[in-house]
């Protein structure tokens, strides 16, 4: 029954809170995962809609500031310069993510060793690689084995298309020597498990109505709720509660639908709730035990956020590049700079990523979460007939180094629908990331014309995407030491023995690729050690 | 703002100067967005925006008083003249403009919702991607690996 104590409680139905549901099926726990949101219906992914691309400027906008749908928190980013974006319901944020799957390396769990900056992980590539591989087989996930740039690895289905932009785009980095290779996608490049291969749509950020793209929704959720895992929408959790004499998590407060207050007891509480919601939530579930936010002895809870700083440049071919035919993120992926180099002026590095382009409207409002829309008038009708066909473009995604004073805090007026205060982002690019943004548009520059590209598209503007935000990362990290991290090297809570953490915001250094692989990995990955440690899980 | 607002004339101006925004090409038949009634799209939006509507209606006044009539030199003066309005106008423009099936058609984009059809794309052979990696492959391992450096 509804109320009725559990034995799991998981607060977020998104990537990570779905991973570990799954991993802990099999030790037949009552699992019960609240969930702000709700199911997305089939009918309500507007790409089955003529006007489709108007959604992505309204309900489903990847920012929810701009949704601003019930069950949606606004975010304060007014001291950013990127906001965070996401998605509240089943699935998460794997509803709108793009479904670019690329493994962090084993040098990301490691550069306070290799390159004296960020800190080490207490776990490492090689730990996390079996949970790689058991995720990529849960979701999907299509690309060509034997990447030099990785330990060897095959994913379990064969690479999706790379069309004709990231062939032209691949010629460019082989004329330069460079490394690239087809992107690892969480996208079906052929029928899999009951759901349909991808149909070259280009518009993943609208959810794959095909159920080709890797949402938690199409993959792990079906599985879950079928095996009887109970998945409670519309609950927006409000405090995680504590027990006044053993300092224990007994569970939470949350909203329902009526916007009523409910308590759900529980043996367990993990938070599933992502790099921005775990904070905001844990920093609100104050006590007596915990005056500064649960789980916060440390200090370092909302600390440290990370995220993945972008920036864009496009090349003018003489052929159409077709590049909104496919994945929009996902067609080829460079990572020849991605490794530290002294002679570079920075330490770590970034991708290259080949972004397809995107279709006309966002392409003349800006392009793929800018607000900046382009000339109109004479100069609007040339570039729209015969620059935005002939478009290629890299995306250079950078490694964005921990900083204590980027962070997430709360708001102390803006708050939800239901009265929890909202988050607010404090953050600022170090210098560090800015050389290499610059060094990245220059090497972009480079493959572009190598590829072909009869001139490049001018970038005036000195600042990062806006909506940059998907990945959050860092603020509740992982660690030995209870004086410098808030989790354990298994995600449970140094201070609430009965609270584990299990999404991006564990991440002790970011990389420079898409962390919901990494994320669903290491989900996977504490789901075991609960397991193994099921006996004396407390102590 | 409903749709009886506006009077006529002030939707010939508003359609002039959406002709402007956004103007055809003959050459390729595309149509202006004034042509295709984008002034239609932009009233719905003030129907459901307020401050959309005073946008608009901001730019209509503005525009009403100018004594050349509507070319792109005028236009220019109501951008320089209010730029937070002119940029909400041109905003919501792009936005009727392209959510028009026909006019993603004329920039070489499908007119089809793009699901369930999608694309065709040709998929590469493995002999093919086989080739094209080659020199990638050639080059070796490219990553480091605390491991094999005895740092870890």
């Amino acid at each position: 029954m509804a109320g009725d104590p559990v034995d799991v409680l998981i607060i977020g139905a998104g990537a990570s809170g779905a991973a570990i549901a799954w991993s802990l099926l099999e030790t037949r726990m009552r699992i019960l995962c609240l969930e702000q949101g709700s199911h997305l219906d089939d009918m309500d992914f507007p790409s089955r809609r003529e006007d489709y691309e108007l959604a992505r400027y309204a309900e489903f906008s990847c920012d929810p500031n701009v949704r601003g749908l019930k069950q949606d928190y606004p975010v304060n980013s007014d001291d950013s310069c990127i906001t965070p974006v996401n998605w509240n319901g089943v699935g998460g944020s794997t509803i709108n993510f793009l479904g670019h799957w690329p493994r962090m390396k084993p040098s990301d769990f490691r550069t306070k060793t290799l390159d004296g900056v960020g800190d080490d992980w207490p776990v490492d590539y090689h730990l996390l690689a079996p949970f790689y591989d058991m995720n990529d087989a849960n979701t999907g996930v299509s690309g060509l084995g034997g990447n030099p740039a990785y330990p060897h690895y095959t994913p379990p289905l064969p690479p999706i298309s790379i069309g004709r932009l990231g062939q032209t785009l691949a010629n460019g980095f082989n004329r330069l020597g460079w490394h690239w290779w087809p992107s690892d996608v969480a996208i079906l490049s052929r029928d899999h498990n009951g759901r349909q291969q991808c149909v070259n749509a280009g518009t993943c950020d609208l959810g794959c109505a095909a159920g080709a793209k890797g949402g938690t929704n199409f993959t792990y959720w079906p599985v879950l709720e079928s095996a009887g895992v109970e998945l409670r929408t519309n609950a927006r959790v409000r405090k995680v509660l504590v027990d006044g004499n053993t300092g224990l998590a007994t569970g939470v407060l949350y909203h329902g639908p009526d916007g009523r207050v409910h308590e759900q007891r529980a043996e367990m509480v993990v938070m599933a709730c992502n790099g921005v919601g775990t904070p905001r939530l844990l920093l609100h579930s104050t006590s007596r035990h915990f005056p500064d936010g649960l789980a916060n002895r440390s200090g370092l809870v909302g600390r440290n956020l990370m995220f993945h700083p972008l920036t864009g440049v496009a090349g003018v071919f003489d052929e159409p590049m077709k590049g909104h035919e496919g994945p929009m993120a996902c067609s080829i992926l460079s990572q020849e700079f991605y490794e530290s180099d002294p002679s570079r002026g920075f330490v770590r590095g970034y991708g290259l990523h080949s972004g397809r382009s995107t279709t006309p409207m966002t392409y003349a409002l800006g392009g793929f979460g800018i607000d900046s829309p382009i000339p109109w008038g004479a100069e609007h009708r040339e570039i729209m007939d015969n620059v935005y066909p002939y478009l290629a473009g890299l995306t250079v995604v950078t490694e964005d180094l921990p900083d204590e004073r980027n962070c997430v805090t709360l708001d102390p007026e803006l708050t939800d629908s239901d009265g929890i205060p909202a988050p607010r982002i404090h953050y600022r690019l170090s210098e560090n990331t800015r050389a290499m943004l610059r060094h990245g548009e220059d090497r972009a520059k480079d493959v572009l014309l190598a590829a072909g590209a009869e001139r490049i598209l001018p970038n005036d503007s000195d600042k990062v995407w806006w909506r940059a935000g998907w990945h959050q990362m860092g603020t509740c990290r992982m660690g030995d030491d209870p004086e410098t991290s808030v989790v354990n090297g298994w995600g449970r809570s140094h201070d609430v023995k009965n609270l584990f953490i299990v999404d991006g915001s564990i991440f002790v250094t970011a990389g420079a690729v898409n962390p919901t692989s990494t994320i669903q990995a290491l989900a996977l990955y504490i789901g075991d050690r609960i397991k193994t440690n099921i006996a004396n899980l407390f102590d | 703002m409903t749709d009886n607002s506006l009077l006529r004339k002030e939707r010939l101006l508003l359609a002039s100067i959406l002709d402007q925004l956004v103007p055809g090409n003959r050459e390729r038949d595309i149509p202006g967005a004034g042509e295709i009634g984008v002034a239609d799209y932009l009233t719905d939006v003030a129907v459901r925006r307020p401050d959309f509507e005073a946008s608009l209606r901001r730019l209509l006044d503005r525009a009403a008083g100018l004594a050349e009539g509507i070319d792109p030199g005028s236009v220019r003066l109501l951008e320089q003249a209010i730029p937070n309005e002119f940029r909400e106008v041109l905003t919501e423009t792009y936005k009727g403009y392209y959510s028009r099936p026909e006019m993603r058609a004329k920039v070489g984009v499908g007119a089809h919702p793009v699901h369930p059809s999608g694309y065709a794309v040709a998929r590469e052979s493995a002999e093919f991607m086989d080739s094209l990696t080659e020199p990638v492959r050639a080059r070796g391992a490219y990553y480091r690996d605390p491991r094999d450096t005895g740092s870890d």
